[in-house]
């Protein structure tokens, strides 16, 4: 198989790529912190100055959520942490995969993830109750449908983005 | 928030989040026959039918799906797959409600669409497609 189409051009990224239950084992380690993250910003009440609101567990663990998804998008999927005790801890104990993944996909997904997350983190920062709560429960919808279902939300949003003209070739390429 | 009344919360959102899992895996693979339109500008000449893979460069099920189609291609002279970066195509994205790459528009000889492969079709239900549509054309 050649990945080429009849003019000769390669469309769908390199054959050889990455172990596809990769990112969805980090994508389940991710929705259960997500989980923590939801359960601890309802139940606590909002801090009442920046310091007290920056330091509260529940924006202590987004922080850190933010700082790997952060991670995964700049230095791609492979860099990322959880990749790395995938390969160490869970890989050797499967079967061999049975096909490969582009690292783009998942490398995008982080970058939502780092979006829907920072945003979160920053409007709860600045006093808006519940917007911890909010955030880590979008984010922890698409790392479970992720992690359960092998379904990537990220990938759907960049064909609706294409569509509505937002991300156009030369974006695309970069 | 009451703890119980959070963990309560918790209960729903996971429960929420496998209904549109279940939802969204029953529609992500599937064949929606005679949505109609033209794309003759993307037709290979010498070909019955031929399948146009709307790829994207984030897109796992695309390789799959390629591979599908090429081995189909393999096996029948008369079908030819061609693949394009949807990025290059927003306008066949948006003339065919594609929303998930990858889509494989199944055209006739004169460019007419006669089903949309949604998701990493199965080869028997590509050949199923490809078939209906070379019998579509031979009525018309």
């Amino acid at each position: 198989m050649t990945g080429t189409t009849p003019d000769g051009r390669q469309v769908g990224g390199p054959q050889l790529g990455i172990d596809p239950r990769g990112p969805r084992f980090g994508a389940a380690i991710t929705s259960v912190l997500l989980l923590v993250v939801v359960l601890l910003g309802l139940t606590e009440s909002l801090g009442v100055d920046l310091l007290a609101r920056a330091t509260q567990p529940a924006a202590l663990l987004l922080t850190a959520l933010v700082a790997l998804f952060a991670w995964g998008a700049c230095a791609g999927i492979q860099k990322h942490p959880y990749g790395a005790l995938f390969r160490r801890f869970v890989a050797r104990r499967l079967a061999p995969p049975t096909e490969r993944e582009d690292t783009a996909p998942p490398t995008f997904a982080q970058l939502i993830g780092l979006i829907v997350t920072a945003t979160g983190l920053v409007l709860h920062l600045l006093g808006v109750g519940g917007a911890l709560a909010v955030a880590a429960s979008v984010a922890f919808v698409a790392a479970f449908l992720n992690a359960a279902f092998a379904y990537c939300l990220g990938c759907q949003l960049y064909v609706v983005l294409v569509r509505v003209g937002f991300l156009r070739r030369s974006a695309a390429r970069a | 928030m009451d703890s119980l009344l959070a963990l309560a919360a918790i209960a729903a959102l996971v429960a929420f989040a496998t209904v549109l899992g279940l939802a969204l895996r029953a529609r992500s693979v599937r064949v929606v026959s005679g949505s109609g339109g033209d794309e003759q500008r993307l037709t290979v000449e010498w070909a019955d039918v031929t399948l146009v893979q709307l790829s994207s460069p984030i897109c796992s099920a695309c390789v799959a799906m390629r591979r599908v189609a090429t081995e189909l291609v393999a096996a029948d002279g008369t079908v030819a797959h061609r693949e394009i970066d949807v990025v290059d195509e927003p306008g066949v994205a948006r003339r065919h409600s594609v929303y998930s790459t990858p889509t494989t528009l199944v055209l006739d000889r004169q460019g007419h669409v006669r089903s949309r492969l949604i998701g990493a079709v199965k080869p028997a239900d590509v050949r199923a497609a490809v078939d209906a549509a070379r019998t579509a054309q031979v009525r018309a």
